[in-house]
């Protein structure tokens, strides 16, 4: 157990410095201040709708800026490993691939979420200065935004170890954003459709990641009060048992790659 | 007196890939802190050999142990300190983070992480460059930055993938210091290299690699001529090259 804590510290530890030397990931937090400082001074003309219209513009480039380091963080995980050849003395090292996939995963969803960390400070920020206030559902919203980050951050490192990287970016962004965007709709547009492609549209609403479940905003923006904690409980209980499977599926896939 | 124990043992090992075998039945024993030079030319087996030493790769047929155990045991790789062929490692960090995070990988504490990691750096010459990111590091850096990540965990075995390659000459005397200097603390070493001169001024044992087979397997001390050409000489004779 003691092993374990300490490898995972190390993956954790490497996982934030080279999340946070990064150039890019600054580019994209200074992008974040320079649309979000604009936003927070904005009062356009007193009336309560545009205000709510700016959180939404606000909340919406939160949610852009962290698919997009979760995303990132997952793919950065194993393939650079392989092409400049360090998985070898990591491998030779006394840890399992299975734990050295766990350890990996724990490093990017947390650096992942100190970057998710700092936009929502920007953010409630920005709302503070223009004298707005949350209610209840602000922890509730956060927390599923954290929890779709570690779920992007799943999907990502599964599709690296499966294919190119301009490959698995863009296929995991079209499947979260289509089902972000999309998913509840889903069973709508199966109904006009012949029998065959309705099964396979119910087969992709059954098997696809239901990022849609973690989108709060809506009630954030229009204060409608946080939801029913059952249904809350639930969806974080769909994102850990999403994770589990996506993670061992990753596992076997890396146990089965020849180094 | 009792027998050295064979600290590497391969026995019949075959490893083929797609049907083709880049190791075909190789036999090997290394014993207590005994040096092995692993000769061959590229595409002879050598890599896929030490792959399978670390447990990185199961052998299709044969059997692999070191020391004692499955490689592909973390609780045995403990104990083996590997140096890769080149390795870019970790851009953003410098060689202390390096081994610091190494040293959490092989579970070790902070106290004992630093302490090594001071003596190492020391030792390896990196002491001065130890707060510059590695992606400011010369290839001849990266390699001792390698051998010092390899020692870390105070291996019993310390298997190494052509460490002379990208040395300068200083750097390469130093390097065998180095290993001179691990060898009479009784360490085992195993390396594979090209560089027939520093193999035989280094290594108690030879083996020779040709297309997945061991061609030559002898103590250097047997290998009779005048200095550092002997080894020259057997390896092109063994690879059927000798004018």
């Amino acid at each position: 157990m003691k092993l374990f804590a300490r490898q995972t510290c190390a993956l954790v530890k490497l996982s934030f410095i080279e999340l946070w030397r990064r150039n890019d990931i600054f580019a994209l937090l200074l992008l974040g201040l320079a649309l979000m400082v604009p936003l927070s001074m904005a009062t356009p003309f007193g009336a309560g709708g545009a205000s709510r219209y700016l959180d939404e513009m606000a909340l919406l480039l939160v949610w852009g800026f962290s698919l997009f380091i979760a995303l990132g963080a997952g793919q950065r995980l194993f393939p650079p490993e392989f092409d400049s050849r360090t998985i070898y003395p990591l491998l030779a090292k006394p840890i399992s691939r299975g734990r050295l996939l766990v350890g990996k995963y724990i490093g990017a969803v947390a650096a992942s979420w100190s970057a998710l960390a700092f936009f929502y400070v920007l953010f409630v920020g920005s709302v503070v200065l223009r004298g707005g206030s949350f209610a209840a559902e602000l922890p509730q919203a956060i927390v599923l935004h954290f929890a779709f980050v570690a779920l992007a951050v799943a999907i990502s490192l599964f599709g690296s170890l499966l294919v190119t990287a301009s490959a698995n970016l863009s296929l995991s962004a079209i499947v979260l954003v289509g089902m972000f965007f999309f998913g509840r709709n889903l069973p709508e547009y199966a109904e006009g459709l012949n029998p065959a492609l309705a099964w396979a549209l119910k087969i992709v609403y059954a098997v696809a990641p239901h990022a849609e479940f973690f989108d709060m905003r809506q009630r954030l923006i229009h204060g409608w009060g946080a939801v029913d904690y059952g249904v809350f409980m639930t969806v974080l209980i769909y994102a850990v048992w999403y994770i589990f499977v996506v993670i061992l599926l990753a596992d076997v896939v890396l146990n089965r790659k020849r180094v | 007196m009792s027998e050295c124990p064979d600290i590497v043992q391969l026995e019949g090992v075959t490893r083929a890939f797609a049907g083709i075998k880049a190791v075909d039945g190789l036999s090997l024993k290394l014993k207590a802190g005994e040096v092995m030079g692993f000769l061959g030319t590229n595409g002879a087996g050598k890599t896929t050999t030490i792959k399978m030493m670390l447990g990185l790769l199961a052998p299709t047929s044969g059997t692999v142990k070191v020391l004692g155990g499955d490689p592909s045991d973390p609780r045995i790789r403990a104990h083996i300190g590997y140096m890769p062929e080149v390795a870019t490692y970790y851009p953003y960090l410098n060689a202390r983070e390096l081994l610091a995070f190494y040293g959490g990988i092989c579970g070790l504490d902070a106290k004992t992480v630093r302490s090594r990691t001071d003596a190492l750096l020391e030792s390896v010459g990196l002491a001065d460059a130890a707060k510059r990111p590695l992606k400011t590091y010369s290839k001849g850096m990266l390699q001792r930055a390698g051998i010092a990540q390899a020692l870390l965990n105070d291996p019993d075995l310390l298997v190494l993938d052509e460490p002379f390659t990208g040395l300068d000459p200083l750097a390469r005397i130093h390097f065998r210091e180095l290993l001179r200097g691990l060898k009479e603390r009784g360490k085992t070493i195993f390396f594979s290299s090209h560089e027939l001169g520093e193999t035989e001024l280094l290594c108690d044992h030879v083996a020779i690699m040709k297309k997945g087979h061991c061609v030559y397997q002898g103590p250097v001390k047997d290998i009779a001529g005048d200095g550092a050409t002997n080894l020259e000489r057997l390896f092109l004779k063994t690879l059927g090259e000798a004018k």
